[in-house]
């Protein structure tokens, strides 16, 4: 179990790391999220020992590591940029830390090896590292991490650099390596599809400061502030102000659990949460389409509501949809969210 | 129209403004602009090296232009072999050249990785290093002399605290007959080369290797030993292989600052070259080839280690 | 334990240039003082007076050192074009033949030289010791062009054609002005190595042209060391400040500092 206590690091003037507490559940996946910038590397780095916080302390299984030199930390950290060492064959890599740790030469190959079946490189152990292509050599990297069988498994954005397929097969394998190794893992992501689609809970930082920590459908569903809606996707914002518990705007009035205190606010829901429809009645909000284009799966259909609002809405590429004319956009309270003081 | 083969003229590719009929515009074939590009500078070498060597070779064997009668024979070499001159000057030139370069190696990355760590000093000690660099090879002796001759600075150094007594009683570094003099200039001299090459090598990435070897379990006589000498050992020994020739094959620097006997090679081969008696020229020719050998072996050997290594860095 | 390795570095790096320069100052500076018991000017004087040629060397030398620069950078302009921009077969033995020259000890090659020299009437003149100073520049200049147009996107040069601009404009205001760093760097090498150059110059020129290194080592030779150390100090300025100009340039690759070498 590792945790991060109110850590902070600055770069000069910049704090690139604010107040950040953060605690990874022993065996989880968790994917640390956030755009480019934002420090999720800065963390990372200073889990591995890399670079030490200027406040704050981080801690493995209640010990602090804070004074720990990075090679004396049970954490291993695979970088965007494999940074194998160019001069040692593939099996020299991948055994690297093993050698260092001053293990039997037959005891680091043996090992070594079995580490590249599990990543699927049989057979390559005295290929040399320039012969490779980007996936193998990630596959190396991870080979290399894991054979040190560390409590903790940092991955800085590691598959950035592939093309898409391939970056959805190597997430496959690390997941697959944490189901079997059950190994603590934190995966940095500026992706947040890649994110939900990999990890059991997500932690999102913005501008240096740990936004929300949930379950991906927590952030898609119920997302803690409006950055982190942003971040994840929501087009839909409305403002308004919250009464008598009841958001209220100029396109009606919606009540909702979260209108408690009265205010300025803002509602935020997303377009697959919304539907077209002929009806009328609370929660219908009539309007004229303005656009409308094809994205594949579904449509987007832009509605201006009759209050002036613009709604995004997606529904299904099959349905009949006009430009121009007039329609119904059904807001189901269970899929919005209200913020009260919007930024 | 005609599609350019990889858009090389462009100028086809734009609209004629009558339609008169399009004129393409001449393009050398490639392989004569290729030529064409490399013509003076293969001219050059090839007139000056080539011609140079391979006249060297010829009145080594010989071969005099000015002087008639004489037949190509492998005496010189013969008078070489048995020479005990020869072979001390040999001697000498090896163990000079050989000496600097481990040293000026050494001591290069050793600075370079001294270097490295320094925060506001770097700026000011890496241009004193390409300073050093740049000082004429002429002038570095001559600051040698001045240094550690026995009348020297640091003689009368030795003199002021009392070690010695007069000049003679400190060693004699220069003009003497183990080189040190000359082995002081070239280190002095050579060292910030290899130091400004391990730099570079250094600065270009080997900061993250070392810090994936640190997560990896590595310490820093670890990291030092098993990622950042190996790092540096191309390019440090690309450069050593150069100081070694420059070693082997200087002249004004022995001359300067070495014994007239033994001499190192190449002050030999001038000596014997400026040997009015023409019939000694055979032999200094063969002195000037036996450099070029000795030279051309170093650089042999050092592309089969490194290529068999697979990180040849020249 | 680092400010030990600074003080020995700095003492390592500065130490012999001190005696030199000091020596250069002195008028009579009789062993064991540490400090000349004399300081006077006749070593600076000297540099001036035309009976020791002095200035005629400098004079000498830079023009010399102008000729071999620029003709160096024009040949290897043409020469690193070819090597960094094609890809021909036959190019590794190219790049190991230019650097040839480089590597086998200039003296080795000139004795051979003298004949043609003699043979054309170039011994013992300018134009000779400017031609024979091309054989260790060209190799430089060639190889820091070549590595420069590497790293260079020929795609500039064809968006210039494709803009209407023909091949010489396009060489002057595109591909020129993107090189420049390098060409200047390969311009001071080859000035460099053309000032400091001894044996070539002697074995050409005969002894009859007079370069300041020329000038420098018969100083050395006599026993007046306070003229041979001014002397000195007026050989080693100019490249020290060259290089002090451009040294910014010299942190890249450690192909480009094995220009270094030579000097």
């Amino acid at each position: 179990m590792v945790e991060l206590d109110r850590v902070s690091k600055l770069y000069g003037e910049t704090v690139a790391v604010d107040d950040v507490s953060l605690a990874l559940r022993a065996r989880a996946f968790t994917a640390l999220l956030g755009p480019s910038g934002c420090g999720k590397t800065t963390v990372l780095s200073m889990i591995a020992g890399l670079l030490a916080p200027d406040q704050g302390d981080i801690r493995l299984d209640g010990v602090s590591m804070a004074r720990s030199a990075p090679e004396r930390r049970p954490v291993s950290i695979v970088f965007q940029k494999t940074l194998l060492f160019p001069h040692l064959s593939v099996e020299q890599n991948v055994g690297f830390g093993l050698r260092m740790g001053g293990l039997a030469r037959s005891e680091v190959r043996r090992r070594s090896t079995e580490m590249l079946e599990l990543v699927q490189l049989a057979g390559l152990g005295s290929r040399h590292v320039r012969d490779l292509s980007g996936g193998q050599e990630q596959r190396v990297a991870l080979a290399r991490a894991l054979v040190l069988a560390p409590r903790v498994l940092l991955l800085d954005e590691p598959f950035s650099q592939l093309d898409t397929g391939l970056r959805t097969e190597m997430r496959a394998l690390v997941r697959g390596l944490h189901d079997d190794l059950e190994v603590t893992t934190l995966f940095v992501t500026h992706d947040q599809t890649e994110a939900v689609a990999v990890a059991d809970e997500v932690a999102l930082m913005l501008a240096g400061v740990l936004a929300g920590q949930d379950t991906p459908k927590a952030f898609y569903t119920a997302p803690p502030s409006l950055a982190a809606a942003r971040f994840f996707g929501v087009t839909n914002e409305v403002p308004g102000r919250v009464a008598a518990g009841c958001f209220v705007s100029a396109d009606g009035t919606l009540r909702h659990a979260a209108c408690v205190a009265d205010g300025a606010a803002v509602l935020v829901v997303r377009p697959e949460g919304l539907q077209l429809t002929t009806e009328t009645g609370p929660h219908c909000v009539p309007g004229t389409v303005v656009a409308a284009r094809f994205a594949g799966t579904h449509l987007v259909v832009e509605v201006r509501a009759d209050g002036g609002t613009r709604l995004t809405v997606h529904v299904p590429a099959a349905e009949p949809v006009s430009v121009g004319g007039r329609v119904a956009v059904r807001v189901p309270p269970q899929a919005c969210t209200v913020f009260t003081q919007p930024r | 129209m005609s599609i350019p083969s990889g858009a090389e003229n462009p100028a086809t590719l734009l609209p004629h403004p009558t339609s008169s009929p399009r004129v393409r515009l001449p393009t050398w074939p490639r392989w004569a602009r290729i030529t064409l590009l490399l013509l003076p500078a293969l001219l050059v070498v090839a007139v000056f090296f080539v011609g140079g060597v391979a006249q060297a070779v010829a009145q080594s064997l010989g071969y005099q232009p000015f002087l008639p009668g004489h037949g190509l024979s492998l005496d010189a070499y013969r008078r070489l072999w048995h020479d005990p001159a020869v072979r001390a000057s040999l001697l000498l030139t090896a163990r000079v050249a050989l000496l600097s370069t481990v040293a000026s190696a050494v001591l290069g990355v050793a600075a370079a990785l001294l270097i490295r760590r320094l925060a506001r000093t770097r700026t000011v000690v890496t241009r004193l290093v390409q300073a050093t660099l740049a000082v004429p090879h002429l002038v570095g002796a001559l600051c040698m002399l001045l240094l550690i001759s026995q009348g020297g600075l640091l003689s009368r150094l030795a003199h002021a605290v009392g070690l010695t007594a007069s000049p003679a009683a400190f060693p004699a570094l220069t003009n003497d007959g183990f080189g040190w003099g000359i082995i002081a200039e070239y280190v002095w001299k050579e060292t910030p080369f290899l130091t400004v090459i391990a730099l570079a090598v250094l600065a270009g990435g080997a900061a993250d290797l070392e810090n994936v070897a640190s997560t990896l379990r590595a310490n820093g006589w670890q990291r030092l030993r098993h990622v950042t000498l190996p790092l540096l050992a191309p390019a440090v020994a690309a450069g050593s292989v150069l100081v070694f020739a420059f070693t082997a094959g200087s002249y004004e620097v022995p001359y300067l600052l070495g014994q007239p006997y033994p001499a190192t090679l190449p002050v030999v081969a001038y000596q014997g070259y400026q040997n009015t008696d023409l019939r000694a020229r055979p032999e200094a020719m063969a002195v000037a080839v036996l450099i070029t050998v000795l030279t051309a072996l170093v650089v042999m050997a050092y592309l089969a280690t490194a290529s068999r290594l697979s990180r040849r860095s020249l | 334990m680092r400010r030990v390795g600074v003080v020995l570095l700095l003492t390592g790096l500065l130490l012999p240039v001190v005696p030199l320069v000091v020596w250069s100052v002195s008028g009579q500076w009789r062993y064991p003082a540490l400090i000349p018991q004399q300081t006077s000017a006749r070593g600076l004087r000297l540099l001036a007076d035309p009976r020791t040629q002095v200035l005629h060397g400098l004079r000498l030398s830079l023009a010399i050192g102008l000729v071999v620069a620029t003709l160096s950078v024009c040949i290897g302009f043409a020469a690193g074009r070819a090597i960094g921009l094609y890809r021909f077969r036959g190019r590794r033995l190219v790049q190991f033949l230019l650097l040839a020259p480089v590597i086998v000890p200039g003296l080795a090659i000139t004795l051979g030289l003298q004949v043609f020299f003699v043979r054309y009437g170039l011994a013992n003149t300018v134009t000779g010791v400017v031609l024979v100073q091309l054989m260790p520049t060209v190799p430089y200049a060639a190889t820091l062009i070549g590595a420069a147009y590497a790293n260079f996107d020929v795609d500039y040069e064809r968006q210039a054609r494709a803009l209407g601009a023909g091949p010489l404009r396009t060489l002057l205001f595109v591909t020129v002005p993107l090189l420049r760093p390098a060409l200047i760097l390969a311009g001071v090498f080859a000035f460099l190595i053309s000032w400091s150059e001894y044996v070539l110059t002697l074995l050409v020129g005969g002894g009859q042209v007079q370069t300041l290194p020329l000038l420098l080592f018969a100083a050395i030779g006599s026993a007046d060391s306070t003229a041979a150390a001014a002397l000195a100090v007026l050989v080693v300025v100019p490249p020290v400040l060259l290089i002090g100009a451009t040294g910014r340039m010299l942190t890249g690759s450690p192909g480009v500092t094995v220009g270094f070498g030579r000097l």
